[in-house]
């Protein structure tokens, strides 16, 4: 199969380069490695400075990229293996089974009303349980079933619920080739790994609450999906015992900034969403109790220091230290930092505590593509300054967060750009 | 259409002709949640109830529970009635009135 363009990555950055270029007319096969594209701006709540909804903007580019003529999709598919040759690269794509024949399944879910297992379900980051066959998420793009046979009990009530006989266990691993012109890396970030942070005694999986761990520390995207209107539960809950929080703190730089974690790095975003997620709180929660300990406040883009300003002023506590550990008395977390500007050594207890996670590189594909990263694992332009959606690799780009934390604003400016470059690329080597 | 149901044969006893079988912790696991899943309905039964109250009941952790409660939620099987002191009261969803 031959296009002009192969995509890595289905996030927002993937969607709106594979948009730019389909627009301009290129054969564009956008490959993503999870069941939907979307990544992880289709989880968020809303976005800050504006508080729109983060929804609302990702599920119509999502549903563009996928009826475009000119966009071809290939989600639940790995890139395993890419060789440049004269002008052109040719792919390996790796299409993961889905034990779902993508064009029988019409999402009606009848699948996973009859599923007996539950799994943890990574939309939600495991807040809430999935079935082994699930459809990923509710605006999922293709909305198609996805089949969970290492957690499948294979007692064919699935197979027998489907009215369209989409469900296929013998689904095979299926290797694809592909020749395109040019690449667009659009890989993203990884979260840090809170239960790293053994002081703050994030329990990890919900399921196997372990005696010395509070279930109600979650980190900042359990958070997201907590507030966001697709939320999984009926009200804004704490995970551990279902109560309405009426005290919640934000503790930044979990992850970011801390060499001993390894990641000295700001992440960029933690303070802004942090911010956002205390108004969406106090909002939701009007009586709530809302606080942030903080090192400092980076609110360095448009309209994000009046942003800050603004939720400070409603009433937002924000109390600078760095919290050395987060205990547990009576179900409740509580924060142990010293305020650095009183020098007062503080015990406060909380309903929840949310860690805000750094943002981590995603090198997978580093050495399958040839191009370089630095050594926090973040690709690298070589005219960082100059021309930074660039590679050593004439002919493959980057975007968005697979070069450093951004937010979406940089990462969707920086899509369009990687395209840019891309178009003048394909024109100069000839389509 | 029973009998085509019947007479189709499903590529699940395909896969386990072919020596395929689920893995023994996904069948405890299995097992075991719906036991907890029984429990709490059975609880349910004798009327609303937080989920504290349902831990409380059925002596399991309640940070489990909620699991479990708030999962049965997104599948249709509870509905949340009125708030007390911060806590929902859980029902049973009649049969036929899930999502």
């Amino acid at each position: 199969m031959k296009y002009d363009v192969l995509v890595i990555g289905g996030g927002i950055a993937g969607i709106e380069a594979s948009l730019t270029l389909g627009d301009a007319g290129f054969e564009v096969l956008l490959v993503e490695k999870d069941p939907s594209i979307g990544g992880h701006m289709i989880q968020l709540s809303k976005v800050f400075p504006t508080t729109d909804c983060a929804g609302c903007i990702t599920t119509p580019k999502m549903a563009a990229a996928a009826s475009h003529p000119k966009v071809h999709l290939m989600t639940y598919s790995e890139v395993k293996e890419v060789q440049k040759t004269g002008k052109e690269f040719r792919v390996k794509v790796l299409k993961k089974p889905r034990y779902v024949e993508e064009d029988l399944c019409i999402g009606c879910g009848r699948c996973e009303e009859v599923c007996p297992v539950l799994v943890p379900r990574e939309f939600d980051y495991g807040i809430v349980g999935r079935k082994a066959v699930y459809i990923p998420f509710e605006m999922a793009v293709p909305k198609k079933a996805v089949l969970d046979l290492e957690h499948c009990m294979m007692c064919g009530r699935c197979e027998r619920a489907c009215p369209k006989d989409a469900i296929n266990f013998l689904q095979e691993p299926e290797e694809v080739e592909i020749t395109v012109k040019a690449i667009i890396v659009a890989t993203g970030y990884n979260l840090f790994p809170p239960e790293k942070k053994k002081e703050y005694s994030y329990t990890g999986n919900l399921t196997l609450i372990h005696t010395n761990l509070n279930p109600n520390i979650i980190h900042s995207m359990q958070m997201e999906r907590l507030l966001a209107p697709s939320r999984p539960y009926h009200a804004l809950l704490r995970p551990g015992d279902g109560k309405v929080p009426e005290r919640v703190a934000w503790v930044l730089c979990t992850g970011s900034r801390d060499k001993s974690l390894g990641n000295p790095l700001c992440s960029r975003v933690c303070c802004m969403y942090s911010v956002k997620q205390a108004l969406l709180y106090t909002s939701a929660i009007p009586f709530g109790e809302a606080a942030i300990y903080y090192m400092d406040i980076r609110a360095f883009g448009k309209g994000f220091e009046e942003f800050y300003t603004m939720v400070r002023d409603l009433g937002v506590y924000f109390i600078r230290g760095k919290v050395a550990r987060i205990e547990s008395r009576n179900g409740n977390p509580v924060v142990i930092v010293e305020d650095t500007e009183t020098g007062e050594i503080r015990e406060d207890e909380y309903d929840m505590v949310v860690l805000s996670i750094g943002l981590l590189s995603n090198p997978e594909l580093s050495e399958i593509l040839g191009i370089d990263t630095n050594s926090y694992g973040f690709y690298v332009p070589p005219e960082e300054n100059a021309n930074p959606v660039a590679t050593k690799v004439d002919g493959i780009f980057v975007a968005g967060t697979a070069t450093c934390p951004k937010d979406i604003p940089d990462t969707v400016a920086e899509a369009a750009a990687a395209a840019a470059q891309c178009i003048a690329y394909l024109k100069e080597v000839g389509t | 259409m029973a009998e085509e149901q019947a007479k189709k044969e499903l590529t699940v006893k395909k896969l386990r002709d072919r020596g395929v079988k689920p893995r023994e912790e996904v069948i405890e696991m299995a097992k075991e949640q719906r036991k907890i899943i029984k429990q709490i309905s059975e609880c349910l039964k004798a009327g609303p109830k937080t989920i504290p109250e349902i831990a409380s009941e059925i002596n399991m952790p309640v940070g489990i529970v909620a699991w479990y409660v708030l999962t049965m939620f997104k599948y249709g099987q509870v509905e949340p009635g009125e708030e007390i002191d911060g806590y929902y009261k859980y029902k049973l969803v009649a049969k036929g009135g899930g999502k």
